[in-house]
């Protein structure tokens, strides 16, 4: 397989996708700078920029290889996450008071980042084995719960957004594994009771980040400060940006978690509606190619795959750019291509990748 | 050889997922656009109400001086501390901290805190010391959302000398915020509240200046967008003369009272006193409420200006203005003589004389010397209220002098035509008698009464005291009362007599003739009085009106002391000490001062 790839492949790379990629992770590496520039660590977007190339050598690696290899040990993928899960929960030291981050080689990783890749392989084989046309609640509810333990697992770190991110992917591919409309139905009502049942499970302040999203006027120094501020920052953007470098609500320190979870209220700032618009065609274009090659795949295996990470993939970017426009309560999700954070980049990198992977693989046998 | 799966299922539905996902991309953008065009404006502003700080840069008002240019009320450079608590991340720790560094009530700095105005500094401690502006520099890291502003400070040089006619400044009041004259003046700014400092509050007020600072998220001043300079107050130019004043305030002693030296020929306010006095300086930053509440219920009440809202019963002061009325009206003449057994028996009344013996023939003269009551009943009578209330009003009484100062009391002439309005009872003839000589219901402040005495020292004419040199000097010409000059000097022989051999003696001064008269004013009856002769606040206050030299006045004076029993005995040597200073005659006589009197000093 190594040096033998076959030239087909290469006239079939997606090279809209591949480059949409990369121009969003590039104005996230500018939009890091940006953050950062004026703070204790002014070199942050170099570091970006390498993680970015780390990300792009991943990417080629996962677009070489053949997914159905990765399909075959789906189990063992899954194996392995749970292990690693479970290793994080025990071991992992206490940052920021959450257990999210193990030490590899002096980086920091997450791995639920790439349990989110394991997770899609995992789900796309389950799904493509089933034979018949529709789905019932009962053929869904094994690799749901498989599904349900990962991002327990995750949400215990805690980590609830990258938790949450399981839901979406798990769902569109069931969806498109043919679950029946009632099912569908059925499902969201069966979320909506677990939502209601983890209430008195969630955090104080991931409760208080509810409540003061409902009237951020609740708490304007706390929890709404957050939500104001991005707020603030995006209005303050107007049609053209304040200019690089030039927004004061990021760059005077207003803006929290600027370089990370609210990277997008940099753009919004210092670029404008024009900007946001911009970047949000990019999501979309890398989104809707995503669907495309889904919608090309010579199999249900490679369709349900690329779904599945597409899934997890919008939710995450319109979950962020929502939360950032302050239509949802404040989480700790990042951006997809434009935060700062290694092991975003990389298993978001790596699953375009994969989505690469497929669309090159559809003539192929 | 290759198999094909049945994908048409998994087409269709992702069709509908792109569908769904152009759909949530168009409703951020409609966000986006609602956020960063439909409402702009207002994030604009908010952002830049984030960023800038608005610092003012108090401008000091302008110094009191007195007519020799010597400073009566200046300003001293001081500390504000102040604080901007928007983005602070914990605000209860912020306070905790910052009242034990600067040792203020942490209640203090949270009532401060809610009183705020968004975005706009809370002052937590003005005048703060050194060492606390030493404290806060060295946690300038941990506590940015404080700052140190330079604020000049009024102060006092004097302490409560002059204090009433100064007056003192303080934060702006609720209800001054909400009359026109202050409607461009923000919370918090210091206006004057007592004084000329208040009358002449706009005058002396400088122009406030600013510095729009950038700051960042922790409150750090980063950058200044924009800087107006203060421009100072113009100074104001008293009449007072500083060394006057002093010697004023001197001759008191503690006791209470009040006097007021005045220029007879254009109204000038050579000095005043009121006593006991505060001082001003205790409000500049705000006065403590207990210290407060201890001035505002004092039975003596220092925070009254007694020269300008005393009302006392003028007594036989009173007998200038009745000699100058009857002279005037025809009714006697300067020989016109009446006895005098020691009572007056009219009306079904027995009207006493001071001197029970009695005086005996009094001429005019002697009877203002001796201040005998049974010739001015004698006067009373035929003068009728009518024209003594007449004249009373034409020399000021009933009405304020117009002096420029906030707040002056009017007094109280009666007359027929008040009684029936405020009683509805007619005037006895009786009152008229005891009217004559000051008492019954007529009431005066000491400033009209010295008012009074300057026209007999000026020639007839009624001046306008006031505090502050008119500008480019033009002195408006006091109205001539129209007086005869053998009116005015029979009156004047009569002062002259009084310090010369009657009941003023002791104003005499060795080298200037002193005019004067004694008064006392009933603060109870008579007869009450000599059922307790001993109770202190029961005994009669005591008057002097002075002016001198005799010839050609130039200072004119009026000295009340409370229960000081009779003015001769206690405001004469009051009056004496001041004039003493005035003309010099305080201190052993130098070199230079051979022979000189009065143009030395008044110079």
């Amino acid at each position: 397989m190594v040096g033998g790839i076959d030239r087909r492949f290469v006239y079939n790379v997606d090279w809209v996708l591949l480059g949409a990629t990369l121009a969003l992770a590039l104005v996230g590496v500018a939009m890091v700078s940006s953050a950062t520039h004026s703070g204790r660590y002014p070199d942050l977007y170099l570091k970006q920029l390498a993680l970015v190339g780390v990300g792009t050598v991943g990417l080629a690696v996962a677009a070489s290889l053949d997914y159905r290899r990765f399909a075959d040990r789906a189990m063992l993928l899954y194996g392995l996450s749970v292990v690693a899960l479970v290793y994080v929960l025990r071991f992992a030291p206490v940052i920021a008071g959450t257990r999210r981050w193990i030490l590899v080689g002096g980086f920091q990783l997450q791995p639920s980042e790439l349990v989110k890749l394991a997770a899609a392989v995992f789900v796309a084989k389950v799904f493509s084995e089933y034979r018949q046309e529709t789905l019932g609640l009962r053929d869904v509810a094994l690799p749901g719960a498989a599904i349900a333990l990962l991002s327990l697992l995750i949400a215990r770190e805690p980590d609830l957004g990258t938790a949450v991110c399981l839901v979406p992917m798990f769902l569109v591919v069931a969806f498109l594994a043919g679950l029946r409309m009632r099912a569908v139905a059925g499902l969201a009502a069966v979320m909506l009771l677990l939502a209601a049942l983890t209430w008195p499970f969630l955090k104080d302040y991931q409760k208080t980040r509810i409540y003061t999203f409902l009237d951020p006027s609740l708490d304007p120094r706390g929890a709404g400060y957050q939500k104001i501020q991005s707020q603030i920052a995006v209005g303050s953007g107007g049609l053209l940006g304040r200019g690089f470098r030039e927004g004061s609500q990021a760059q005077l320190g207003y803006l929290p978690a600027r370089h990370t979870d609210f990277i997008f209220s940099v753009l919004a700032e210092e670029a404008g509606f024009a900007g946001v618009v911009v970047a949000l065609g990019l999501y979309l274009l890398v989104l809707w190619r995503m669907l495309e090659t889904a919608r090309l795949a010579r199999d249900r295996l490679g369709a349900f795959l690329v779904a599945g990470i597409a899934g997890s993939f919008a939710f995450q970017v319109v979950y962020n750019v929502a939360m950032v426009a302050g239509l949802v309560p404040v989480k700790g999700l990042p951006l997809p291509l434009m935060s700062y954070g290694g092991s975003s980049v990389l298993s978001t990198l790596m699953g375009v990748g994969l989505v690469l992977s497929v669309r090159m693989r559809r003539f192929a046998n | 050889m290759r198999i094909y799966e049945d994908l048409r299922v998994v087409q269709a539905r992702l069709a509908v997922l792109q569908a769904l996902a152009v759909v949530l991309v168009a409703a951020l953008v409609v966000q986006f656009w609602n956020l960063q065009v439909v409402r702009a404006r207002h994030f604009r502003d908010l952002a830049e109400n984030n960023r800038s700080r608005l610092v003012t840069l108090a401008a000091p008002r302008g110094a009191l001086l007195d007519r020799q240019g010597r400073v009566l009320v200046g300003n001293r450079p001081s500390f504000n501390v102040v604080l901007t608590p928007e983005h602070a991340p914990d605000l209860d720790r912020l306070v905790a901290r910052l009242s034990a560094v600067l040792g203020v009530g942490e209640a203090a700095i949270r009532e401060r805190l809610a009183r705020r105005q968004p975005y706009r500094p809370v002052v937590v401690k003005t005048d703060a010391t050194l060492a606390d502006v030493a404290a806060l520099d060295a946690r300038r890291r941990e506590l940015p959302e404080v700052s140190v502003e330079f604020v000049p400070l009024r102060s006092y040089p004097l302490a409560s000398a002059a204090a009433h006619a100064l007056g003192r400044v303080g934060e702006i009041t609720e209800r001054q915020l909400q009359l026109g004259e202050y409607k461009d003046l923000a919370p918090g700014s210091l206006v004057g509240q007592a004084g000329i400092e208040s009358e002449y509050n706009r005058e002396v007020m400088g122009k406030d200046g600013f510095r729009r600072v950038i700051v960042n998220s922790r409150g750090l001043e980063v950058a200044e967008a924009e800087r107006q300079a203060p421009e100072d107050g113009p100074s104001l130019t008293l009449t007072i003369d500083a060394s006057l004043q002093a010697a004023m305030e001197k001759a008191f002693e503690g006791r209470a009272g009040s006097a007021v030296a005045l220029d007879p020929r254009t109204g000038e306010i050579l000095a005043m006193a009121s006593t006991p006095a505060y001082d001003p300086n205790e409000f500049t930053t705000g006065i403590d409420a207990s210290l407060w509440a201890s001035l505002a219920t004092d039975p003596l009440t220092p925070l009254m200006n007694r020269v300008i809202q005393g009302t006392y019963s003028p007594g036989s002061t009173f007998k200038v203005i009745a000699s100058t009325a009857a002279l005037e009206e025809g009714v006697i003449t300067p020989a016109t003589t009446f006895f005098c057994p020691g009572y007056l028996a009219v009306y079904n009344t027995v009207f006493h004389c001071h001197n029970p013996r009695g005086h005996g023939l009094m001429d005019l003269r002697r009877a203002i010397a001796n201040s005998c009551n049974v010739y001015f009943y004698q006067v009373g009578i035929r003068l009728e209220i009518g024209r003594l209330a007449k004249w009373a009003k034409l020399m000021g009484l009933g009405a304020p002098t117009g002096i420029d100062l906030p707040h002056e009391g009017s007094g109280l002439m009666p007359s027929p035509e008040w009684k029936m309005r405020l009683f509805k009872t007619p005037w006895y003839a009786g009152e008229t008698v005891s009217v004559a000589i000051g008492q019954g219901q007529v009431s005066a402040t000491p400033l009209q009464m010295a008012r009074v005495v300057s026209v007999i020292a000026n020639g007839g004419r009624l001046v306008r005291p006031h505090l502050v040199k008119s500008p480019a000097g033009g002195v408006e010409a006091p109205a001539s009362l129209g007086i005869h000059p053998e009116t005015i000097a029979a009156v004047k022989e009569g002062l002259r007599a009084v310090v010369a051999e009657g009941s003023g003696w002791r104003a005499r001064l060795q080298t200037v003739e002193v005019c004067g008269k004694t008064g006392s004013a009933q603060v109870v009856s008579r007869s009450r009085l000599e059922k307790s002769p001993n109770a202190q606040a029961l005994l009669p206050h005591g008057w002097f009106l002075a002016f001198a030299p005799a010839d050609a006045p130039t200072i004119a004076l009026a000295v009340i002391v409370e229960h000081g029993r009779s003015g001769g005995e206690s405001a004469a040597p009051v009056a004496r000490q001041i004039l003493a200073h005035y003309f010099g005659l305080d201190r052993p006589p130098g070199p230079g001062d051979a022979g000189v009197t009065d143009t030395e000093a008044e110079d």
